[in-house]
């Protein structure tokens, strides 16, 4: 292969004269970031409320919706020669009677952390410690599935329930009929689907109404886990990131052989959380628990600690930052391992943090002012905006992670096929996206801040683009809403009509940039996903 | 500089790998003229005599979909449309069955030796280049690493929106970045630009100026509050020894680089009957972002500016008397002796080492707002009686901090009233003023 190594234009002598190069520039971003999950500030920010306040909001939205569906599906239906009928409250199911009910799911897992058996124990001081699964696989019957709504409860039985999955918080519509013990036999479910969708650029159209004709396609990119832990052992691939996003890597943009590859179409980077390795906070977990007691017997210090604070990996995540923002806009989300509150929502993470990116993140804000969308964005987690017109919307994983949790993971203990974990991650975001509640499991598994007359997790208006960061492993789909049948039956005439109408999602699962050296981009005009891998090869001595 | 000089010298000589980056800011060149000039370099030295420099590509390409997984792997990245999920049967009658895979680029960065065996796993190529050169081959890849840190502490200073179109870096028209914080060397992060050098009319124009910083009228400011200082400490002036006072003046400009911090956010106090007053509500309107540090300066009205030079004249007559007093006190200290400490101050046997070193008899007070609530430091004189070296008790006055919140009372400081006092019966005097601070 030696001989045509002189083919690849790098791979030759300087020429003599030094030409100038012609500068190339990267496609402008349209941004608009949401502040559905932004907090008030300081005073304003409340921890006294019950959280019984986002389960009767999240079911006074979504029931309308999922009644509707119900009320398509099942009105007039006559099962057995009965007429099925419909009940307003869950206590009102009368037994033996076929009837449907609209309700949130609640399920009771054997495993699941349980806040007043840590209190009654007193170890409520920590976060409990991460599980696998909340199910209990030597004996599915210890997981009851209950329907609640503002009256009461009623435990859901039945076989169809061994074929769905559902999780807390879940909003669906129960059709069924109430047996000799007091449960209700399910015989099917509605969700309430896919919330409306909007058109391209109706999130926010371009003020001076720039060119929305699709004729430039650009990208948007998507990174998640970057994993930073301020050794050199993680950060070459992170080298070989820079280089190619500010375009360093040879791509120019315009050549012929791969005009899909140009770095200078991604306008803009979106880090969905866990920028920061896990070694930061294992560090100090170790540091704190090993020397325990020699800790105690030093004065206790304020502040700044040398010896319990490792600078190095967000003074790493800076100097990334600022090395990339000259020529590409950034949208950072905290995640698990950041520093940032570990209850959902997320804010973002202070500026204060990168002495060199906050140049360029927006000015600070007084008092209520709306905050201006900075070149670097620090945002919330969950997140959502529009860039390029489409609605996103995305969280760091933790939403994923836990309702994965509820599922009944078959082969026990042994960790699951890569394959068939993957694949439920990606039906849990499409069940998500059903449910219209971007995270269901809060906040009964998942810490929330206690919101009080709003439940920003409920997805009112379906996105574009929805991912979830810190995934094993990378995984597309596309969904589409439900197209209402024609009773025509000219299903050709309904592909043709409705293929615009119906909301089309496409998910993504991000993978960890740290395992994979994975960076993801989604063409933002037809929403097609390619995948750019960083990596270093291992030599032959290394492999064996 | 000669890009075969640099190259031998740090290459050859120091033995440094050197990656094309470096190479490109160090001899500001273009990052694709700093691949080839690698490879001429790498080219040339190894036919004069092989094997003295080792080289690092980068390869950029579609590798083969059955890869033996050399970086990490999933095999199959295929945009797979979901089969409808058993648990949701009633919502997955549209699936659009079309499965295109998913293009997948790799960049993947291999050693001289390893280069044909990474190539062997690609299916088509788009470029290779010249990662890095160094003078042996790398155990270890990430030794590279290093060498791009150097970039970061050796050419960061060198603003990116201004020398990126030379490295090659993809510009961006529409970057914004305030012009006022510009972003400190990455070697000191912590240690603020001086003003006068941030308030120079920075270089990157082109930027639109987001916010630009008032360094400027803060640097005036603090020259301001200096003068005021004394001027509301009069009574301590009067108590403290001799030394204190003409030190008071010397010592300022060198505790303006201690201090800088707390006097960008210390109040100028204007009026020496009310120090706290005119200060708090201009504090205590804005809550403060706890991110804005930059913007504490931006508090203060210009108005001191102002104030402060009408009091720079008062203070050479104030000084003069202050003077004065001072001489009187030199003799106080034998009156203190008999005097009877009739105050609650605790007496302190503890020995003298040393006369102290001289003091600036200077009040400060920092306030930070959080939440709605004041908190802060200030500086207070305290009395402090010791024995010196002849058995005399001394009675000084020590500025120390203590701290407070606004449930405290602003303590109301009359320092026009012991002027007269002082010159009018030293012993009563003194006895005055020690209750005074007694009963704090």
């Amino acid at each position: 292969m030696a001989p045509d190594a002189e083919n690849y234009t790098f791979l030759c002598p300087p020429s003599e004269e030094e030409q100038e190069q012609e500068p190339v520039y990267r496609t402008p971003s349209h941004y608009n970031p949401r502040l559905t999950f932004h907090l008030p500030a300081g005073a304003g920010r409340h921890y006294q409320q019950q959280y019984d306040d986002m389960y009767f909001l999240r079911l006074a939205k979504l029931k309308p919706s999922v009644e509707q569906v119900a009320m398509d599906a099942w009105d007039g239906l006559i099962i057995a020669g009965e007429k099925v009928r419909r009940v307003d409250r869950v206590l009102d199911v009368r037994q033996g009677e076929l009837c449907w009910v609209a309700g949130t799911v609640y399920m009771h897992l054997p495993m699941k952390p349980n806040i007043l058996e840590d209190l009654s124990k007193e170890n409520f001081t920590s976060a409990p410690p991460p599980r696998r699964t909340y199910t209990d696989p030597s004996d599915p019957s210890l997981t009851q599935i209950m329907m609640e709504d503002e009256s009461g409860r009623l435990r859901l039985t039945g076989n169809f329930l061994q074929s769905t999955q559902l999780a807390t918080g879940a909003v669906i519509a129960a059709l069924g009929t109430e047996n000799a013990n007091g449960d209700f036999e399910v015989i099917d479910i509605k969700l309430p689907d896919l919330a409306p969708q909007l058109q391209r650029w109706e999130g926010n159209a371009p003020e001076n109404g720039i060119e929305i004709a699709g004729k430039e396609h650009g990208k948007i990119a998507f990174v998640s886990g970057l994993g930073i832990t301020g050794t050199s052992s993680d950060t070459l691939a992170l080298e070989l990131l820079t280089d190619y996003l500010l375009g360093y890597t040879g791509f120019s943009g315009n050549s012929d052989n791969s005009p899909s590859l140009g770095p200078s179409k991604i306008s803009r980077l979106v880090i969905a959380g866990n920028s920061l390795g896990a070694s930061v906070i294992q560090d100090i977990a170790s540091t704190s628990s090993g020397d325990a007691a020699g800790k105690k017997a030093q004065p206790k210090k304020y502040g700044y600690d040398a010896s319990a604070y490792n600078a190095a990996p967000i003074t790493q995540l800076d100097n990334f930052l600022a090395e990339i923002l000259p020529s590409i806009p950034v949208t950072l989300m905290p995640g698990e391992k950041d520093p940032a509150n570990f209850s959902l929502p997320q804010q973002g993470i202070h500026r204060t943090m990168f002495p060199q990116a906050r140049a360029y993140s927006a000015p600070p804000t007084r008092g209520d002012e709306k905050p201006e969308a900075g070149w670097f964005d620090s945002v919330t987690n969950p997140w959502d905006g529009d860039v390029e017109g489409w609605r996103l919307w995305g969280c760091s994983g933790q939403n994923v992670d836990d309702v994965l949790r509820y599922i009944s993971i078959e082969g026990g203990d042994s960790s699951p096929d890569k394959d068939t974990d993957s694949d439920s991650r990606m039906r849990i975001m499409e069940a998500m996206l059903r449910w219209r509640c971007g995270v269901p499991t809060a906040p009964d598994t998942i810490w929330s801040y206690p919101y009080q007359s709003e439940d920003p997790y409920v997805i009112e208006s379906c996105p574009h683009i929805f991912f979830a960061g810190n995934q094993p492993q990378f995984k597309t789909a596309t969904i589409e809403g439900d197209v209402p049948l024609r009773l025509d039956g000219d299903t050709e005439m309904v592909g043709a009509t409705d293929g615009s109408d119906a909301a089309r999602v496409r998910l993504l699962a991000l993978p960890k940039f740290n395992e994979t050296g994975e960076l993801i981009l989604v063409d933002t005009e037809t929403l097609e996903v390619e995948v750019v891998r960083f990596g270093v090869f291992k030599g032959q001595e290394e492999q064996k | 500089m000669d890009s075969k000089l640099y190259l031998a010298e740090n290459v050859l000589n120091e033995r440094r790998p050197v990656t094309y980056r470096l190479l490109s800011r160090a001899l500001k060149v273009h990052a694709n003229r700093a691949k080839q000039i690698l490879f001429e370099f790498h080219r040339n030295e190894n036919a004069k005599k092989p094997q003295t420099v080792h080289a690092t590509y980068v390869i950029s390409g579609i590798q083969k979909a059955p890869e033996p997984a050399p970086t990490n792997g999933h095999a199959d990245d295929e945009d797979e449309m979901m089969q409808s999920s058993p648990y949701l049967p009633s919502s997955m009658p549209n699936q659009d069955a079309a499965s295109d895979s998913i293009r997948t680029t790799s960049i993947v960065l291999a050693r001289e030796e390893d280069l044909e065996d990474a190539k062997s796993t690609f299916q088509s190529i788009s470029t290779i280049h010249v990662y890095s050169l160094q003078p042996t081959a790398l155990p270890d890849l990430n030794v590279l690493v290093d060498a791009n840190r150097e970039i970061a502490s050796t050419h960061g200073q060198e603003d990116p929106l201004e020398c990126g179109k030379q490295w090659g870096m993809i510009q961006n028209r529409n970057v914004k970045r305030r012009t006022g914080a510009r972003p400190p060397p990455p070697a000191a992060p912590a240690v603020k630009p001086p003003a006068a050098k941030a308030s120079k009319p920075s270089t990157e124009s082109t930027v639109p100026a987001k916010r630009p910083l008032q360094k400027e009228t803060s640097s005036v400011k603090t020259e301001a509050t200096k003068p005021d200082e004394p001027k509301s400490e009069p009574s301590s002036a009067a108590n403290s020894q001799a030394p204190s006072k003409p030190s008071g003046k010397a010592a300022a400009p060198k505790q303006k680089g201690n201090l800088f911090s707390s006097f960008a956010k210390a109040k100028p106090k204007t009026k020496a009957s009310a120090p706290a007053e005119p200060a708090a509500p201009s504090a205590g309107d804005v809550v403060l972002d706890d991110a804005s540090e930059e913007e504490a300066e931006e508090l203060f009205p210009d108005s001191t500016a102002k104030a402060a030079a009408e009091t720079r004249e008062n203070r050479k007559e104030r000084e003069e008397r202050l003077k004065k007093m001072m001489d009187d006190d030199d003799d106080d200290e034998a009156d203190d002796e008999e005097m009877p400490d009739a105050d609650e101050e605790p007496r302190e046997p503890t020995p003298v080492e040393q006369p102290p070193p001289p003091k600036p008899a200077e009040l400060k007070e920092e306030v930070t707002v959080q939440g709605g609530r004041r908190r802060g430091k200030r500086q207070v004189m305290k009395k402090k009686t010791v024995k010196d070296e002849e058995g005399y008790l001394v009675t000084r006055e020590e500025a120390t901090w203590e701290s407070f919140s606004e449930d405290e009372p602003v303590p109301k400081k009359k320092p026009a009233v012991n002027v007269p006092k002082a010159k009018a019966g030293k012993a009563a005097g003194q006895g005055n003023i020690m209750s005074f601070f007694g009963k704090k």
